[in-house]
């Protein structure tokens, strides 16, 4: 760039921006002017008050007139003709403010919902953990045929620690919920992780206030000390500015806090919503065990990834051949933690969610196209007129550009509401029991996105009919004489395109709400083998300081099914590992006496629950033969077992199972227990299918385990005073023993599956969007040919066809005019994504009929609603549509 | 000689007034004085279209104006041509001979 184009830009911008000045400078010369003017008048020797009269007579008349021509000249011609084009756009927008105000909706709709998705992509995937150098840090595992991705004994963490110059840094964890108590007050159950004292540093992330866990604090006995999240010094002490140093009771035993991370670190991503972290407080003996997986490790790799990951499976190798019994058949692997972050499950949903939100936008944006199209054609006139008195294709199209830009820039602050209103949702939505809010931010990124989703469909768009304007034929358009245009073949055939592209979008998200809500019904109204009505329930978790042992644990659970039986409205109490609708506490191998024993590994494997006394009459599950356990089935009685329906038939055929005797695989000896009892089968609620068959219950008494679930059977409806009246029982026995998640079952079923159900809103909310939008769409378009009857006639008729063609082309049966749009690419298309999303897989097998019974329904639904909302005098249409459907 | 007639051809003011700068920096007076006297007269530039099309040129980048002291000792707006303006010139006075040529080859033909 050279001076004097430097020069030039520098006048050009003086001229935009220094107005008064360029005035001064413009008068000053055409006074030099007319003083030249003056002085030559005088030459000729006329006296000086007559040459200055005609020096402004020559000069002074038009004066006004080209000084305004000369004021032109300091306006950029673009801005000029856009500050024109802009008032005339508006002018022409606000004289059909039914249009406009459609176009808006439209597209505020469209990219509003789209926005809404990449806005929570954002805050999910998108945006980077808050720790310092992030692509760094990996998580380890430990990979076995049964775990892909194992936790770590203890002993091989240490081991690994000394060994681990090459790699760089390593820091474990491991989750153990625990209660906290404030001094005089009940303790509550909080989110606690056990971490080794180099955790934050790894991380790049310190405490805010207070000081880190010193290498020493991680040895049991000196572990008395706690750091508690932003998040929990917020809501549990109210940001109390004295914190440090306050003793408060972990599981029954006094802890001192001794510092409080920044809200940075809230990220609920990797570790959750932890409330406390406590050091990890390992014994002696725990530290030489190989035996339990315990601990998570996660590192900070000093060398490349592939360095780091060379390193770590080579451990791995040396462990599994120094120490076959525990690590034969294991390798140690590295996942990066950026990559890992949400896991893949998250990833592919909102894969769907933000492809489905794309059908949402395409519908919004064929509707926008017809619009402008519809528009278009009843200006064709105006343009035939403008096109004949010279104006170029530029100066034709230009105020179409500008009109979409209009609609474009007040779409996008349309959309910008929606996604905001739609995030505020949809973080209500999955906001967890105890408040763990997904936090959705409207970043640039997001903004960003609205308004280049808003602007690229509303451009495209509304250029795609102007280039219908351009190939008007413009003498017969004149002679006509219509109001209208007579539109040409093809943009009827595009126009029909769009209608049926956007119907049969319309019906895919249908089919697929459908198919959802169905299925997650079928999740939550599973009673299979258990009844939860009438139920509460909630976890209890006994720490081992208090009750170390079989007969604490027992002596405490006797005492406290006592007391809850004899509160008034209680029918029954019961204490178990778990609920039969969560599941089964884990799998073991069991062998049967009297048969041969089969190869080590190939043993019956049956998921097993341990029950107390009444449990199967508490939560509902039928007792098929024989009988339940009772207060005999001490630890000192002989060891009995009730085993499933389907584990019965399958060890013992049609013989009675009541007598045999099974022994656990694996103890140090075999311990023979008899099937006292056959039960219903159960399943639980979640969608994953599971390859455990077989059920096995046996007495709590017999096996106690620290992790309780207590169940209540309600006389009648549950309540909340039955509730509190619960908790207060249980606080009365130990205050340091928090009742988790104590609220009625069928609640708490519908709360595991929330998430699922905030999925299937957003589906449902997607299909009747779309929905909406297409049946906006056709109305507009009917309601704004429609002043020119035989023009929109046909126009009716032929998109009518469109649709029911569109329907059929989609049906994949190929069935002529018999559009259902629950076959072919949709039915295939949902199987997919529902087995993506892990859903009963009878609900996606059934998808064929179910889709095309909902597609029918909201068949029947989009006529009405298209024809309750269409002008009077319409019914031709709708006979066109019979036609062209059915 | 008669003044040929004022409605000078579109185009030609544009082109009069950069060949009349190619000279000389020039303020706006002297500019219409100059094309005057070349032109024997015949062409005469009224302020009401000269200015404008100086302010014209100037925001195309053809010439560049700045404010200097005049003969008689008064400050003045003197306009140069610019680099860019020189090349157009070269272009259009290019063009016009040749239309010019054609013209009067046509007009003068027997």
């Amino acid at each position: 760039m050279n001076a004097e184009r430097l020069r030039w830009l520098k006048t050009k911008c003086r001229r935009l921006f220094r107005r008064d000045q360029q005035e001064k400078a413009l008068d000053a010369e055409l006074q030099f002017h007319l003083d030249h003017l003056v002085a030559q008048f005088r030459a000729d020797g006329i006296s000086e008050r007559d040459a200055r009269l005609a020096a402004q007579r020559e000069f002074g008349a038009e004066a006004s007139a080209y000084r305004e021509e000369i004021r032109d000249t300091w306006r950029p011609p673009e801005l000029a003709d856009l500050w024109r084009s802009l008032r005339f756009a508006m002018r022409s927008l606000a004289r059909s403010p039914g249009f406009t105000v459609l176009a808006v909706i439209t597209l505020a709709l469209g990219v509003g919902v789209n926005t809404a998705m990449f806005s929570a992509l954002n805050s999910i995937i998108l945006r980077p953990l808050p720790y310092r150098d992030t692509a760094q840090l990996e998580e380890i595992f430990r990979t076995t045929a049964q775990e892909p991705r194992g936790k770590i004994s203890v002993a091989d963490y240490v081991d690994l620690q000394s060994q681990m110059d090459g790699y760089g840094a390593i820091a474990a964890f491991t989750r153990a919920d625990a209660s906290l108590a404030e001094p005089g007050q009940p303790a509550e159950f909080v989110e606690s992780v056990r971490i080794s004292a180099n955790l934050f540093d790894l991380l790049g992330v310190p405490p805010q206030v207070g000081r880190d866990f010193q290498a020493g604090e991680v040895r049991e006995g000196s572990d008395h000390v706690l750091i508690i999240s932003s998040r929990c010094w917020q809501k549990r002490f109210g940001g109390a500015s004295d914190i440090i140093g306050r003793v408060v009771r972990i599981n029954g035993q006094p802890n001192e806090i001794i510092g409080v991370l920044p809200p940075t670190f809230n990220d609920w991503r990797f570790l959750g919503w932890v409330d406390v972290f406590r050091p990890l407080g390992l014994t002696g003996e725990e530290s030489a065990d190989r035996k339990p997986q315990l601990l998570q490790l996660i590192g900070r790799r000093a060398g490349t990834s592939a360095q780091a990951a060379g390193y770590i499976a080579r451990f791995g190798e040396r462990l599994a051949k120094d120490f076959p019994a525990d690590n034969a058949g294991s390798t140690w692997e590295t996942v990066s933690l950026e990559e890992d972050k949400v896991g893949n499950s998250p990833k592919s949903v909102f894969g769907m969610l933000i492809g489905l939100s794309g059908f949402v936008l395409i519908i919004a944006c064929s509707n926008l196209a017809n619009l402008l199209l519809a528009r278009t054609m009843a200006r064709a006139r105006e343009f035939a007129v403008r096109s004949a008195l010279g104006a170029s294709r530029r100066q034709l199209l230009r105020p179409l550009v500008v009109e979409s830009l209009v609609l474009a820039l007040a779409g996008g602050v349309g959309a910008v509401l929606v996604a905001m209103w739609a995030t505020d949702w949809l973080s209500a939505a999955s906001t967890g029991d105890n408040g763990e809010a997904v936090p959705f931010m409207l970043d640039w990124r997001v903004l960003a996105w609205a308004f280049v989703a808003s602007l690229g469909t509303a451009v495209a768009f509304g250029l795609a009919p102007a280039l219908f304007a351009m190939r008007l034929d413009l003498n017969g358009t004149l002679k006509s004489g219509a109001r209208g245009a007579t539109a040409g073949r093809g943009h009827q055939r595009f126009r029909s395109v769009l209608i049926g592209g956007q119907f049969a979008l319309a019906m895919i998200l249908l089919t697929g709400a459908g198919l959802f809500i169905r299925g997650l019904d079928d999740l939550n109204n599973r009673r299979a083998g258990w009844q939860s009505d009438q139920m509460i329930r909630g976890t209890i978790l006994l720490p081992a300081a208090t009750y170390p042992g079989a007969t604490e644990i027992n002596a405490f659970q006797r005492l406290a099914l006592e007391r809850l039986r004899a509160l008034p409205g209680v029918a029954s109490a019961s204490v178990s590992y778990t609920m039969p609708f969560l599941g089964f506490a884990g799998a073991r191998r069991y062998v049967v006496e009297g048969r041969e024993i089969p190869k080590a590994g190939q043993e019956p494997t049956a998921d097993i629950n341990g029950v107390s006394p009444r449990y199967f009459e508490t939560v509902g599950t039928r007792l098929l033969a024989g009988r339940v356990f009772d207060a005999h089935d001490t630890p000192d009685a002989p060891r009995v077992f009730i085993i499933s329906e389907t584990m019965a038939r399958g060890l013992f055929g049609k013989e009675n199972a009541l007598g045999h005797r099974l022994a656990r695989v694996g103890g140090d000896t075999m311990e023979w227990g008899q099937i006292v009892g056959v039960a219903a089968d159960t399943r639980s609620i979640f969608p994953d299918p599971h390859p455990v068959t077989f059920q096995l219950y046996q007495p709590m008494a017999q096996e106690p385990r620290p992790y309780n679930e207590i169940a209540v059977r309600t006389a009648g409806a549950t309540s909340a005073a039955l509730v509190d009246a619960i908790r207060t029982t249980m606080t009365a026995l130990n205050p340091d023993l928090p009742v988790r998640d104590l609220q009625p079952a069928d609640r708490r079923i519908a709360r595991r599956n929330y998430q699922l159900g905030v999925l299937s809103n957003m589906l449902n909310g997607f299909a009747v969007l779309g929905l909406a939008l297409a049946s906006l769409g056709i109305y507009g378009v009917i309601a704004r040919t429609m002043r020119n009857a035989p023009v929109s006639l046909r126009f009716g008729s032929r998109s009518v066809r469109g649709f029911g063609i569109s329907l059929t082309w989609f049906n994949g049966e190929g069935e002529a005019g018999r559009g259902r749009c629950g076959g072919g690419f949709a039915r295939s298309f949902w199987d997919h994504a529902l087995a993506e999303l892990a859903l009963p897989k009878h609900a996606a097998q059934r998808s064929a009929s179910v889709g095309r019974g909902h597609a029918f329904a909201h068949r029947g639904r989009a006529r009405r609603l298209l024809f309750a909302g269409a002008p009077r005098g319409t019914d031709q249409p709708d006979r066109c549509l019979a036609r062209g459907v059915d | 000689m008669d003044k040929v007639r004022n409605e000078l051809l579109q185009g030609t003011l544009d082109l009069l007034i950069l060949k009349a700068l190619s000279a000389a920096e020039l303020h706006g007076w002297d500019i219409s004085k100059r094309i005057a006297i070349v032109s024997n007269e015949r062409l005469s530039l009224k302020q009401g279209s000269l200015y404008p099309a100086l302010h014209r040129l100037e925001s195309r980048g053809w010439i560049e104006a700045e404010w200097g002291v005049s003969d008689a000792g008064r400050s003045a707006k003197f306009y140069r041509i610019t680099r860019r303006g020189r090349k157009e010139l070269e272009v259009e006075t290019a063009h016009w001979l040749s239309f010019a040529e054609a013209m009067s080859s046509v007009l003068r033909m027997e």
